[in-house]
This record gives C-alpha cells, sequence and structure tokens, in this order.
C-alpha cells in the first residue's frame, strides 16, 4: 500500500481534505457565532415576535424601536458615563505602572528585584474574592463606597501584575546600548525611559492597553460590590438592573447589550492582533 | 577613548559609584508608586482576610469580636460549603477539558493552511472580547424554555413541542452555565495553541509525510507532544479562570436552583454580601487561596520540568 501512494503521488493532488476540512469549521463557526447572532436578531425585533419564537429566524424589516428606547434611557446615558469614567483612568493608570515598574526590573535590577517581579506577578493569579471582604471595609472606612473610586484603584492595582510583566518582557528587547548611550549623552533615567524605551514600547502599550480596556469595560464584580445607587453603577451592572424593568422587554435586553458591547467590539475588530498578542503573550510568559 | 579621559567631567570618570547612586534613586523613584499601590490594594487586604476570618465581623458595624477557629469549624460542617466545592471540582474539570479540546482541534483545522484561516480564527475568538453579563445574556436566551434556540432546534428535529427550562432543573442548571463558559473560553485555547504550533517546525512535519505517517499518526505521536508546552498553559489558564468563575453564575442562575449551580465563589458571595457574615465568609475566601495557592504551585514545577525537557 506504501509502495502504491508513493508511485501515485500525482492522486495526492485530488486531496479531498481541505474541502472536508473547510465544511467542518463552516459548521463549527455557525455554531459559535450562533449566540452572538441571537444578541444581534433580537435587538431588531419586537418583543412580541420573540416571545412568539421568531428571534432565531432572519426578519424581513429591521424594527428599531428597541434601540430608540435603549438611546432615550437617561439611565443609559449615566452607566456608560460612569463606565467610561473607571475604564479610561484605570486602563491609563495602570499601564504607567507598569511601564515604570517594568522598566525598572528590566533596565535596573537590583538584588531581590527577581523576588519582588515574582510577588507583583503572581498577583494575576488570585480570585478576586480573596481580597473582596478587607478592600469593601477599606473603602467603607474611607468612606468611598457608592463612589467610582475604589473601582478605578482596585482595577489600577489589579492591572500591575499583567502590565509589569509584559512591559519587563518588552522593554527586555530594547537594547541595553541605546539606554548607555542616551546616559552618556548626559540624559537622565526618566528622559531615558520618556523618549528612549517608550516611543520603541509602542506595540506592548498598544497591547496593554486593549487588554486593560476590555477587562475593565466588560466588568462586574467590583462594581457589584462597591456601588449600591443607580447613580454609580457601570453598564454591566445597568444591564442586569433594566433587566427588572424591562422584565420581559427581549428586544430591548438585546439592544443594550449590544450598545454595551460596540466599544469592546471596536477594539477587538480594529486591534484584534494586539489583543491576541497580549493574550497569548501574558499567557506563554506567565 | 583616551581623549575622554582627560576631559574629567565625562560620564565615565565620574565612576560606577555616581553611576550606581543615580540608579538606585531612579529605582526608588520609579517603583514607589506600583509597590505602594500593589502592597495597599492588593497584599494588604490578602493578609486581612486571614485576620478578618478569625472575626464575626458583619459588614456594618466597626466593631467586631475575635471568635478563634469557629469560621473553619462551620466549613467543616457546612453542607452548603460541601456542596459548591463539588460543584467548583466538576466546573473545572468541565473547564479544563472542553475548552482544551475545542480548541486544540479547531486549532489544528486552521493550521492546516485552508482558505479563510483568519477569519475562522476571529470568528472563534470573537467572544473573548464580550462580558461575561452580555454572554450570560445571551445563553439564557439559548436555554430559555419556550423561545430558546436550544428547545426550537431539539423540537425541529424531533418533530413535537420540546419545553425544558435547562436553567431551572437543579440536573441541568450547573452543566448549562459550564457550555456558556466554555463557549467564550475556546478562542483563547485556540489562540494559545496555534502560537504553540507556529514554533514546531515545518520540515519535521513534512520529513513525517515522506516516511508516510498519516494525519492521525502525525498529530497524536509528533505535533500532540510538540505542544506539551502550549498545553500547560492553556490548562493552567483554565484552572485559574475557571477559580475566579463568578460572574456568569451570578448572571444566568445566581447559583440556583436549590444551590446546584454554587460555587466556592458564589459561595463566598452569598454568605458575605447576602448573609452579612463577612467573617465566615473571609475564612471561605482564604480555603479558596489556599486552593489557587497549591493549584499555582504546582503549574510552576510542571512548567520548569517542561522548560528542562523541551528547553
Amino acid at each position: 500500500m506504501v509502495d502504491a501512494a508513493a508511485i501515485d503521488r500525482p492522486l495526492r493532488d485530488f486531496n479531498p481534505w481541505p474541502a472536508v476540512i473547510v465544511v467542518c469549521l463552516v459548521c463549527l463557526a455557525v455554531l459559535f457565532l450562533a449566540p452572538t447572532l441571537g444578541v444581534l436578531l433580537s435587538s431588531v425585533k419586537t418583543t412580541r415576535d420573540i416571545a412568539f419564537g421568531e428571534l432565531w429566524t432572519i426578519p424581513d424589516t429591521l424594527f428599531l424601536g428597541n434601540f430608540g428606547e435603549v438611546i432615550a434611557n437617561p439611565a443609559v446615558h449615566r452607566y456608560i458615563l460612569n463606565t467610561i469614567l473607571v475604564t479610561v483612568p484605570a486602563t491609563a493608570a495602570s499601564i504607567a505602572l507598569g511601564v515604570f515598574a517594568g522598566y525598572v526590573f528590566s533596565k535596573l535590577p537590583f538584588r531581590g528585584s527577581d523576588v519582588l517581579f515574582l510577588i507583583l506577578v503572581s498577583g494575576m493569579f488570585f480570585p478576586p474574592q480573596v481580597i473582596l471582604i478587607p478592600l469593601f471595609r477599606l473603602f467603607n472606612t474611607m468612606g468611598l463606597i457608592d463612589t467610582l473610586w475604589p473601582i478605578i484603584i482596585v482595577h489600577t492595582a489589579l492591572g500591575i501584575p499583567i502590565c509589569t510583566l509584559l512591559m519587563r518582557n518588552f522593554f527586555a528587547t530594547v537594547p541595553n546600548a541605546l539606554r548607555e548611550a542616551a546616559i552618556l549623552e548626559g540624559a537622565n533615567e526618566w528622559q531615558v525611559l520618556m523618549r528612549v524605551a517608550l516611543p520603541l514600547s509602542l506595540p506592548a502599550i498598544a497591547v496593554l492597553a486593549t487588554l486593560q480596556f476590555t477587562w475593565i469595560w466588560n466588568d462586574f464584580l467590583w462594581p457589584l460590590i462597591f456601588t449600591n445607587s443607580d447613580e454609580k453603577r457601570t453598564i454591566m451592572i445597568g444591564i442586569v438592573n433594566l433587566k427588572g424593568q424591562y422584565s420581559v422587554a427581549w428586544g430591548v435586553q438585546g439592544a443594550l447589550s449590544l450598545i454595551a458591547s460596540i466599544p469592546t467590539l471596536i477594539v477587538f475588530l480594529f486591534f484584534q492582533r494586539y489583543f491576541i498578542k497580549g493574550m497569548t503573550m501574558g499567557a506563554v510568559k506567565g | 577613548m583616551k581623549g575622554v579621559r582627560a576631559g574629567s567631567r565625562s560620564p565615565i570618570f565620574c565612576g560606577a559609584r555616581r553611576m550606581e547612586q543615580s540608579n538606585r534613586f531612579w529605582r526608588t523613584v520609579l517603583l514607589a508608586a506600583p509597590v505602594a499601590v500593589f502592597t495597599v490594594f492588593v497584599i494588604w487586604p490578602l493578609l486581612s482576610s486571614f485576620h478578618y476570618s478569625f472575626t464575626n465581623w458583619n459588614g456594618f458595624n466597626r466593631e467586631f469580636d475575635y471568635v478563634g477557629f469557629s469560621n473553619y469549624a462551620k466549613i467543616v460542617t457546612d453542607k452548603l460549603f460541601l456542596n459548591a466545592a463539588i460543584n467548583t471540582v466538576i466546573w473545572m474539570v468541565a473547564a479544563i477539558l472542553l475548552p482544551t479540546l475545542l480548541g486544540l482541534g479547531l486549532a489544528l483545522l486552521i493550521d492546516s493552511r485552508v482558505p479563510g484561516g483568519t477569519m475562522f480564527k476571529s470568528i472563534f475568538y470573537l467572544p473573548i472580547c464580550l462580558s461575561a453579563v452580555v454572554v450570560g445574556q445571551i445563553w439564557v436566551w439559548i436555554y430559555q424554555p419556550d423561545w430558546g434556540l436550544l428547545n426550537t432546534v431539539i423540537g425541529l428535529v424531533s418533530g413535537e413541542e420540546f419545553r425544558y427550562p435547562w436553567l431551572a432543573k437543579p440536573d441541568t442548571a450547573l452543566g448549562s452555565v459550564i457550555i456558556a463558559w466554555a463557549w467564550q473560553q475556546t478562542g483563547l485555547s485556540m489562540v494559545i495553541y496555534l502560537a504553540g504550533l507556529t514554533s514546531i517546525p515545518e520540515d519535521l512535519i513534512e520529513v513525517c509525510e515522506i516516511e508516510g505517517a498519516t494525519a492521525w499518526q502525525r498529530i497524536r505521536m509528533l505535533i500532540i507532544p510538540l505542544l506539551t508546552p502550549a498545553t500547560v498553559v492553556v490548562i493552567a489558564l483554565s484552572v485559574i479562570n475557571s477559580l475566579k468563575g463568578f460572574d456568569i453564575l451570578y448572571i444566568m442562575t445566581g447559583g440556583g436552583p436549590f444551590h446546584s449551580s454554587d460555587t466556592l465563589a458564589m459561595h463566598m458571595y452569598n454568605e458575605s454580601f447576602k448573609k452579612y457574615l463577612m467573617g465566615y465568609g473571609s475564612a471561605i475566601s482564604v480555603v479558596l487561596f489556599l486552593i489557587a495557592l497549591t493549584i499555582i504551585r504546582i503549574y510552576f514545577r510542571q512548567l520548569r520540568r517542561v522548560d528542562e525537557i523541551y528547553g
């Protein structure tokens, strides 16, 4: 059999496998897309249609009333504003702190820096529930419960491990000769970091910005614990809250879910390369 | 270079001592903020959890009493804790097996250089960027008894009306949430496996082909063993993420019905923030921490072994 196969080489041109694989992949892709498609479909259908079992069919006409209702709801504006007010500063702050720490660990190592680095990075692995109660008490005594501050602070702190890890690994690829040359020219360490190392590290910063933005935007646990008035809720809590208000208004819920996902979907579509890189870099080196 | 020496002010001449002084200064300046923030908001709370686990703090009062090991004694007898622990193990095993196997399969299919590989990659990866809240919402609709996708499809196949409330039955609640979770996590395993696959030398695979190995033999005896480092990462990530798994359960079942989908993270939340037993909740979180610590240590030991074998 082996010999026959070797002689009949040209037959390999009729290899059916790629076609089979594509068919498999298409089937799996449809299965994988179906749930997401459900949200898309629900957002352009009336709740009445959905209740009659019409959710999973392609609609003849697009019903945009759900979006109108969501956009007109002032609570939604507040949720989105709060989410931006949390996500943007926390993303920026965690990256800044990661840049500082990562720079020291890669360019100015000292005795014991390996241990300190490990301690910082290990923060990535623990379930957040472990620090929930003491943080609740801490912010309670500080009178910060039901403000956005605890959420910003905690996301900044919990972002330090991944940001430090990725920045250290990236700074390690910046040649030491560059730093030495700049210092010989009379630059101080801050100038080296800001003018030499940082401009070279924009890809790593892009990776972190996409990761942190997505995680913080999508977060549910911390706003759930640290806020309780509707004024201070973020969009993910808002979706759950409005569920009560629109108890069976599935179409409106679909539109709301879609609107809440748009920022992360945009990040995903445009920065997918960075996103995947971050996930694998952070994971593989973890 | 000798000319430089004459200029006594040059940085080289100032010597290593001043350099070391400047390094120490910048180290302190740059590390101060990250280390301070991390210590105050991560390490200190972590240690405090141990402290509060010996108290009966109720979440409102400033004062509390020390109750010794009674919170830990309660864990041993708490039927709901045992139930949550068992569910966590089920959740973890499924969270390891499903995304790992599916992710590996998808990565192998996509890596075979089919047309549209990038598009397929994006499709399978898309769920990662959705929030647990939205994913939970989507899957609640799939399991919806009256018009959910699952019952609709079963109804179409079997030809008779099917109305099973997947999330409202203790037998199927946990499993249903696990599937939703696996749907979201598979993309992550897939990209890690794809990254691993790019590091396998092409000529190695070609040699196998020339030697007459079938596709299945190639995958089983060459590719999967060479993917061991990726597998270690995928499994570790699955374990870590599954220990954190809370949001999606909270959204889809809230741990119910009748605690049938409670996990340790969920149980800890309920005891602390629903019943306001913060002391007992802290004890549960300490146990959760110890479990995570054990798993992470095993993971790092395995990682070192993999490093030794595969360099």
